[in-house]
């Protein structure tokens, strides 16, 4: 933001840009007070009803994330971080407790991981909806938005009863989760399923095949399978693009190694393929509650934090465990140490891969942690993809690929 | 692709430029100096490394620099896909600065290097358009994320004058 | 005197049928279209809708909270304005969308036509609906607004685009009665000669156009609140935002009176008797409950359907409405070569 072409004299207001633009072009500053913009502003220019140049001004919603995790002990970065995308809030701190396991070699218990992908499968369901709902109300399909909405509440409401709260569950932690499943989760996660797999179906009459909407998508927004790679993008919409590339496959973490799904491809990358690869990643998903859940249900006994730590705890603790299923820890895990070191985590959140990177100097408090989320990479598509399409395949574009600005300003 | 031969492959590709190859914690880093950094990142796209995920960079004021690492993995090779490797270098804390790998790795690092300009006062040659991303000019001048700049607890009272009656 | 004065302006038939069918009349009907429209919405989307206000009434007394809540509103006008065709183009755009029910007949009885001849009556209304998009377009000119002369823009393509639909697609009924009569249009039509059921490509095309016309789903493109916000309407507020949006609803009534009465038969197949319960209120309550269908289909539109991209709906009216309302009307100059109406 450099004020140069400023008159002389002019007042200088802070964080204002000044900037001359030509005589033919329009521009319009779409948001961050605008109903199609969500917390982030795009800086339009228009010639006639085409954008020739569209600059994505984030960083409406910054909370210095990075910055506050160097002051907090290394437990407290977990529930702040989970502010990022509270609807996503497993799959966006996961990989940050992997790096902190990876930094003091621990391994989670099995039973953990299997309960840390149960969750995180629940978190990507409801994140695609909430995704799906938006882009709805983008191109005027309020249906769609009620239904994902009202949908996406079921899920919410599963991961409640799982973890005892409905967005940000804080579960898990180095070495484990903070409490295990209750014992009519199974069934209730099977209802879920066979519930959400009819609802699919709607969806796909009233919205995915609807002719209005496959002619408003189709052909909207192309990524090219090499300017996908170019740029980075991530997630489904890499996938639809025609990369076959998801982190659960690519670098299995926890137990996806021994999960049997599919990672859907898509070959079009336009803004209908980007939706397919929701749909379809949704089914996958669901496909994933069944096995975790199944899993679950017949090994029973294994706690669920590493087993060198359950056995480290007082009598009290272990009683309030075999009781509620509740992993009370001692107060020396709040101003624990961790041998320095770096480390890298990444783990495909709903949309896309979120990667950490974590510095210990041996304190109490982590060195650096640096975090890219998935839309703060796919924030370069505003800037490169958008021109050369009209004024009203904007918000096509931008509910296709799924644009969260708090995930991506931090 | 088994680490060993990636180490091995990473290694035979920057030749010389490599001053250090280290396994850490989930990604294999290459320190190189910044005269070179363009090259290796050339050479380290030509094996398949061709998107950035993240331009980290971490401050080290007792030791006077900052270290700029890009984590480069792949999309297209599909054996490269689960590895990363940071291509790192060391800049002067007093006046960091270093040429722009946008030439090299496109728009996967466009948006980040602005970011680190913003919070470190990185600056990056040949960047067509260096600025701040998330904050405000006048906040990006005061470097945020460097060590030296000291996030002060508020109280919810602070500049509310006490009042003793 | 005066009284006899009074009762007599009062009385005067065609302010009696603007002030009480065309002011009370499209208000009431564009109520229960509002609280329809939100009410089926919910019910597709498996919510509640309008409901505390009156659980009697399903909510309705929702709807008339928030009418009074616009009129009382504070008029926020912002100082970069046109001011004079600011105040006067939402109130004459809704003024011009009421003017059209004078000429709409709703009893073949003379002495209950709000004015004295209706030989020319289907020409005049048609005419007189398609102004007030041209005052929508001064409307969101005179904002000096971004958006709002965007969403002018938007509006001045899409009238070129249904314009000739709206009326090619209309006047087929004259074509083939030889009449602009709206009477003897829906004379002819007693008791089932619809000319929706002989006609049915001008009923489509009348359709789409009105779609177009009243910037209903799919066609919801001037005012698309995620590009344009509010299209020309994005300076407004309060009481003058209720005259531009109760603008539309307004013409959507009168359109669909105009195609109650040209395709689905008017008061067909009731022959009105003498007197004016049998003369006035059964056929005037047969035409406004066609027109109520028409309006309420159009309204359910919302739920099913998104929006258009400009351009497609400019091609969907270019290629598609204005070829089926050419073909409409060559087809009602068959039907009135073969004679069916003798």
């Amino acid at each position: 933001m450099t004020s140069g072409g400023l008159e002389a004299g002019a007042q200088r207001i802070p964080g204002v840009t000044v900037k001359k633009i030509e005589k033919e072009v329009y521009e319009i500053f779409i948001g961050p007070q605008h109903p199609g913009s969500g917390h982030m502003r795009i800086i339009v220019r228009l010639d006639g009803d085409i954008i020739v140049e569209a600059d994505p001004d984030i960083g409406y919603v910054h909370r210095t994330m990075e910055k506050l995790s160097e002051v907090r002990e290394w437990l407290k970065p977990i529930p702040l971080l989970e502010r990022m995308t509270i609807i996503d809030a497993c799959n966006v701190t996961l990989p940050y407790v992997n790096a902190l396991e990876k930094l003091m070699d621990k391994t989670p218990s099995t039973r953990a991981s299997y309960l840390r992908v149960l969750l995180c499968e629940i978190n990507r369901v409801a994140s695609h909806l909430y995704g799906m709902g938006i882009f709805g109300v983008f191109i005027g399909h309020s249906t769609m938005y009620m239904w994902a909405f009202g949908d996406r509440e079921v899920f919410v409401e599963l991961a409640e009863v799982l973890t005892g709260a409905r967005l940000t569950h804080t579960y898990p932690i180095p070495g484990g989760v903070r409490r295990d499943m209750p014992q009519d989760l199974p069934e209730m996660a099977r209802r879920t399923v066979r519930y959400m797999r009819g609802r699919l179906e709607e969806y796909r009459k009233i919205f995915v095949d609807n002719p209005v909407i496959v002619k408003r998508l189709a052909g909207v927004g192309v990524i090219s399978k090499s300017r996908a790679i170019e740029l980075g993008v991530v997630g489904p919409n890499l996938r639809a693009s025609g990369v076959k590339y998801d982190v659960r496959i690519a670098e299995p973490y926890e137990v996806y190694g021994e999960l049997d799904f599919e990672i859907p491809v898509f070959e079009e990358g336009d803004a209908l393929a980007r939706t397919w690869v929701r749909v379809e990643e949704i089914k996958q998903s669901l496909n994933i509650i069944e096995q975790a859940v199944n899993w679950l249900e017949t090994h029973k006994g294994e706690p669920v934090i590493a087993k060198e730590d359950f056995d480290k705890l007082p009598k009290l603790h272990k009683e309030v465990y075999e009781k509620e299923g509740r992993v009370k820890l001692v107060p020396a895990h709040a101003t624990m140490k961790i041998p320095a070191g770096k480390a890298v985590a990444r783990g495909e959140m709903g949309r896309g891969e979120i990667f950490y990177y974590v510095e210990s100097d041996g304190g109490t408090t982590p060195y650096r942690v640096r975090v890219v989320t998935p839309s703060a990479r796919n924030a370069i598509v505003f800037k490169h993809i958008v021109p050369g399409h009209t004024l009203m395949d904007l918000p096509a574009i931008y509910g296709s690929i799924d644009y969260f600005p708090p995930e991506s300003d931090r | 692709m088994s680490l060993e031969s990636l180490a091995e492959e990473v290694k035979k590709v920057l030749g010389g430029f490599a001053k250090e190859v280290a396994w850490r914690k989930g990604y294999l880093e290459v320190l190189v100096e910044t005269a070179n950094v363009v090259e290796a990142a050339e050479k380290l796209k030509s094996i398949g490394l061709d998107h950035v995920k993240s331009v980290t960079a971490v401050d080290y004021p007792k030791e006077s620099k900052i270290r700029v690492t890009y984590h480069a993995s792949s999309y297209s090779r599909e054996d490269l896909m689960g590895v990363i490797v940071g291509l790192s270098v060391d800049l002067p804390r007093d006046n960091p600065e270093m040429p722009s790998l946008i030439s090299v790795w496109d728009g996967s690092v466009e948006f980040q290097e602005r970011e680190v300009y913003e919070f470190f006062g990185v600056s990056f040659k040949g960047h067509p358009d260096l600025r701040p991303l998330l904050l405000i000019q006048e906040l990006a001048e005061k470097k945020v994320l460097r060590k030296d700049f000291i996030v002060k607890e508020e109280s919810i009272y602070e500049g509310v004058p006490f009042k003793y009656d | 005197m005066v009284l006899d004065l009074i009762l007599y302006i009062i009385a005067y038939p065609p302010l009696w049928q603007v002030l009480i069918l065309g002011f009370a009349g499209s208000l009431a009907i564009a109520m229960v279209a509002i609280w329809f429209e939100r009410k089926a919405a919910a019910r597709v989307q498996r919510r509640i809708g309008p409901y505390w206000a009156s659980p009697a009434l399903g909510g309705f007394l929702n709807i008339i909270a928030d009418m009074v809540r616009y009129v009382l509103q504070q008029l926020i006008i912002p100082g970069t304005v046109d001011r004079l065709v600011f105040y006067f183009a939402p109130i004459a755009a809704f003024t011009i969308s009421i003017l059209p029910v004078i000429f709409i007949p709703l009893s073949p009885k003379p002495e209950f036509w709000p004015v004295a001849t209706m030989d020319y009556s289907l020409l005049i209304a048609l005419a007189l609906s398609t102004l007030p998009p041209l005052l929508v377009i001064a409307a969101g000119w005179s904002s000096n607004n971004k958006f709002a002369v965007i969403g002018s823009m938007r509006e001045s393509y899409v009238i070129t685009a249904y314009e000739l639909v709206a009326v090619v697609s209309i006047l087929s009924a004259s074509a083939s009665l030889l009449t602009f009569n709206l009477v003897y249009i829906v004379e002819a039509q007693q008791p089932f000669k619809w000319l929706a059921i002989l006609n049915p490509i001008a009923f489509l095309a009348a359709i789409l156009a009105v779609l177009m016309s009243t910037s209903a789903f799919p066609f919801e493109i001037p005012e698309s609140e995620h590009e344009v916000v509010a299209g020309p309407f994005t300076e407004y507020s309060g009481a003058l935002y209720a005259f531009n949006m109760g603008g539309a609803y307004v013409r959507r009534f009168v359109y669909a009176l105009l195609i109650a009465l040209v395709f689905l038969g008017g008061w067909a197949p009731y022959v009105p008797g003498p007197g004016p319960i049998t003369g006035y209120i059964i056929p005037s309550l047969i035409v406004v409950f066609k027109a109520v269908i028409v309006v309420l289909f159009i309204s359910f539109l919302r739920a099913v359907y998104g929006r258009y991209r400009l351009d497609q709906a400019l091609g969907a009216a270019w290629r598609l409405a204005i070829p089926l309302a050419i073909i409409g009307f060559g087809w009602s100059l068959f039907l009135a070569y073969i004679g069916v109406f003798h």
